[in-house]
């Protein structure tokens, strides 16, 4: 299952880079002192129990959220200092993909999707959104669909809709917020499958789930996160079975 | 490891501003009017409210206005200091009065009313000209009409006057102390009172609309969170809700410049068909400029009211 893993570290600068970064709420201290980097092609895994930290972390990386302490630099902006004003500089370099797909249940597949170009780069003439959309519906295998409104879509079809909408601006980075959390396992692996694709081309994505199933067979780059504090980072190939991860599932 | 390489043609720049506009343009305008539209069912109180609060705002203007003439127009005549002549006074003692009047440095000019002027003046005047029918003779007497430069200055001016052999003894002149005092009392007393009454409705007005744009802004949650996520610039999320903002408070403001116009011009009208004027200064004209200005604010109350909702409920 696991399929080529680029190596681009040391070539490229890094695309993630987490510097002692900590975050709290109030006196919750939800991470702390977080040090790890993302490459660009690197397919990265952040697990660990519910509460752990793994949603404020990707909140982080998108600058829904900023950190009490420490840097972090995504795709050389400083995500840390960057003002309200400038966010949507760095959103634009990242893709994201939710549990629950976010899809705007008024539009149709395609729209969704190039509503999404356009918004994000007024420059997008409506052929060229139309196209590109169509475009980024058929590689995710939904170029048959693409006039259909996200509730004559099933979890699967609205997911990969939704991760259309996260790469057609080809951005450098993917978070995935437990992508494959609404999907039976079948359609889980399909999904798992197109993400592997994308990685391929040299995009960096990083997957937060609960399914040890999927980690462990895909043997990728594990982030362990538990109460805040990062206890592991087990390079690709080098996860092992991974038994202790099957008791916080 | 496969790479693909995107080879793009060069895109003309003019094609470029065509599509920024018109994307612009459509998340801007369009999609606000759409829902705007949309959202009528919410809006329309914020819209009503802000009609009415905007008509209270010029109806106030406007009657705040004419009872600013009215005290402009009581303090000039305040100044005016009528002394009144006996009816058998000399010629040369009047000269007399009115030469010493004429080269005291506080008095701007002094002119004379005879009693048959008095009688005619009298008889222009509501309530008096029954007055003057009902005695037999010219009640009215002759008098010097000193224009003071201050109005302060003109109970001075009366003392240095009113003992003279020409006045009249029994009812020497018009002088009333304090009456400017009243008149100054007066117009404090509504600036204040109007000024709170306006900041009351314009807080009013503000409240409502912003939280018709809350309410706005919840019903697109789920749209805007989308735009903030694949990273729509800030202006772009906001914008509609500022153009959605200025939409009600235009069209606010267009219903209460027409009901504030349509109220001007029957006033007008009142005061043409009648002797008295129902509110002095107030015509078609100012009628016209008011409608603009409640056009006008109702456009920033609009906006501003956006701009309160979007802080309090949009920040990223």
């Amino acid at each position: 299952m696991a399929g080529p893993q680029p190596n681009l570290a040391g070539i490229l600068p890094a695309l993630v880079e987490f510097a002692g970064v900590s975050r709290s709420y109030g006196q919750r201290v939800a991470l702390d002192d977080i040090y790890y980097e993302i490459n660009p092609g690197e397919l990265v895994f952040l697990v660990g129990p519910s509460g752990a930290g793994k949603t404020t972390m990707l909140k982080l990386i998108n600058r829904e959220i900023r950190p009490t302490e420490g840097e972090l630099w995504v795709d050389g902006l400083p995500a840390h200092r960057l003002p309200a004003s400038r966010v949507h500089e760095l959103r634009r370099r990242v893709g994201v993909v939710f549990q629950d797909y976010k899809l705007l249940p008024r539009m149709t597949a395609i729209e969704n999707v190039a509503f999404a170009l356009q918004v994000s780069d007024l420059r997008a003439s409506d052929e060229e959104a139309h196209d590109r959309a169509l475009d980024a519906l058929e590689a995710v295998g939904l170029g048959d669909r693409a006039d259909a409104f996200p509730n004559q879509l099933s979890g699967g079809q609205q997911q990969r809709v939704a991760i259309a909408r996260a790469v057609i601006s080809q951005p450098p980075l993917l978070i995935c917020d437990e992508p494959t959390g609404n999907l039976d396992m079948e359609t889980a692996w399909q999904i798992m499958d197109l993400l592997e694709d994308i990685a391929d081309f040299g995009t960096a994505i990083l997957v937060a789930t609960h399914n040890v199933e999927i980690v462990r067979r895909l043997q990728r780059r594990v982030l362990t996160i538990v109460d805040g504090r990062l206890v592991r980072d087990q390079p690709a190939g080098h996860t092992g079975k991974m038994v202790w991860l099957a008791s916080w599932s | 490891m496969a790479r693909v390489v995107v080879l793009r043609p060069r895109f003309p720049r003019w094609r470029m501003g065509v599509n920024v506009v018109r994307n612009g343009s459509r998340y801007l305008v369009r999609g606000a009017l759409r829902s705007w539209t949309r959202n009528l069912g919410s809006t329309a109180p914020a819209l009503g409210s802000m009609t009415l609060l905007l008509l209270l705002s010029g109806v106030v203007g406007l009657a705040g206005l004419a009872i600013h003439n009215v005290a402009q127009a009581e303090a000039t005549q305040a100044s005016v200091l009528h002394i009144y002549l006996r009816d058998d006074a000399k010629q040369e003692d009047i000269d007399s009065l009115t030469a010493r009047l004429q080269y005291d440095p506080r008095v701007r000019s002094v002119g004379y009313t005879s009693k048959s002027e008095a009688l005619k003046r009298a008889q222009r005047r509501p309530g008096l000209p029954e007055l003057a029918d009902a005695t037999d003779g010219n009640p009215f007497p002759a008098s010097l009409d000193v224009q003071v430069k201050q109005v302060d200055q003109v109970g001075a001016v009366d003392a240095t006057a009113r003992h003279d052999v020409a006045v009249d003894q029994s009812f020497p002149s018009s002088y009333d102390p304090g009456a400017y005092q009243k008149i100054q009392r007066l117009m404090i007393g509504l600036a204040v009172g109007g000024g709170a009454f306006m900041a009351l409705l314009a807080f009013i007005a503000v409240t409502v609309t912003a939280n018709s744009v809350r309410a706005a802004i919840i019903a697109r949650r789920d749209e805007v969170s989308i735009m903030q996520l694949v990273g729509a610039p800030r202006w772009m999320v906001k914008g509609p809700f500022y153009v959605e903002g200025a939409l009600t408070g235009g069209l606010a403001g267009a219903l209460a410049a027409a009901l504030t116009l349509g109220l001007t011009f029957l006033a007008v009208q009142a005061g043409a068909g009648n002797f008295a004027q129902v509110a002095p200064g107030v015509t078609a004209q100012v009628g016209v400029v008011a409608a603009m200005v409640i056009f006008v604010v109702g456009l920033l109350l609009g906006s501003g009211s956006s701009m309160v909702g979007l802080r309090r409920h949009l920040e990223s």
